[in-house]
């Protein structure tokens, strides 16, 4: 099993160098192309919900994420520090045609395998992606 | 990201590589205020080296959407890779979108269906 942790400060730059940091943790374990683009999506939506609603893009609060990649899944921990985790998910309204926001949390559902919220004890969220490397995810039109 | 313009006939085209994340989509959009205050009206955008797009990328591209209504403009999308065409499908932005499968054929589409007065 590969277990890695990064930590990023919340400016947009930081999307950029975190897929960057995880696509190399990814080939390297020889991943699957389409589950790993999939994967980094689903990442990168969970981590600018973090950046966004849950750090206010205040550059010193951290963004954590935790990877394990095994034979089997893979598992990604993403972790902000802001607060009212879960209401910002409960309150979440659904995205019109129009909306410029909003479509984060439904595609991090449809590409991964489970998508699990919780609050850490200071009031972040910390979201908990599971991808399965045997049916590579495509298949899970949900 | 890289944006690389130029003009075909009246229209503005953007070819765009790499990623469209919400960084990039700033970027773009800024790009794109420029070209309106330019009063270019006709854009189109070029995403066959769209690497990796999410909903920050897919916000940008509604939002320049929404801008080029209000000047009554349009904007024409082409090329986009199996992967990227898919999150427009699940999005559902494949319905108010005008994506064609080819540059050429986008383009040949200002001609066919002209700017609204």
């Amino acid at each position: 099993m590969i277990c890695r942790e990064f930590e990023y400060p919340s400016t947009p730059d930081s999307v950029g160098a975190m897929l960057d940091e995880l696509t190399a943790v990814l080939d390297g374990a020889e991943v699957d192309r389409s589950l790993t683009r999939r994967m980094l999506l689903a990442v990168s939506e969970a981590f600018t919900n973090a950046m966004v609603h849950g750090n206010q893009l205040q550059p010193q609060e951290p963004i954590k994420i935790r990877l394990a990649v095994n034979e089997t899944d893979i598992v990604a921990d993403i972790l902000d520090t802001g607060k009212g985790g879960l209401d910002r998910i409960k309150n979440k309204k659904p995205a019109t045609s129009e909306s410029e926001s909003g479509r984060g949390i439904d595609l991090i559902r449809h590409f991964s395998a489970s998508a699990k919220f919780a609050e850490s004890s200071n009031g972040g969220l910390k979201v908990t992606l599971t991808f399965l490397r045997a049916n590579n995810n495509t298949l899970s039109y949900k | 990201m890289d944006i690389k313009m130029r003009e075909v006939d009246e229209v503005a085209v953007l070819s765009l590589s790499g990623r469209l994340d919400l960084a990039n989509g700033s970027t773009l959009k800024d790009q794109l205020k420029q070209l309106f205050a330019n009063n270019k009206t006709s854009i189109h955008l070029n995403l066959a080296d769209v690497e990796f797009i999410n909903s920050s990328g897919l916000g940008a591209l509604v939002s320049i959407m929404k801008e080029v209504r209000l000047i009554k403009g349009r904007l024409t999308l082409s090329n986009p890779a199996s992967y990227v065409q898919e999150i427009f499908e699940i999005t559902q932005l494949s319905h108010i979108f005008e994506i064609y499968s080819t540059e050429e054929e986008a383009l040949s589409s200002f001609h066919t269906t002209p700017v609204k007065a």
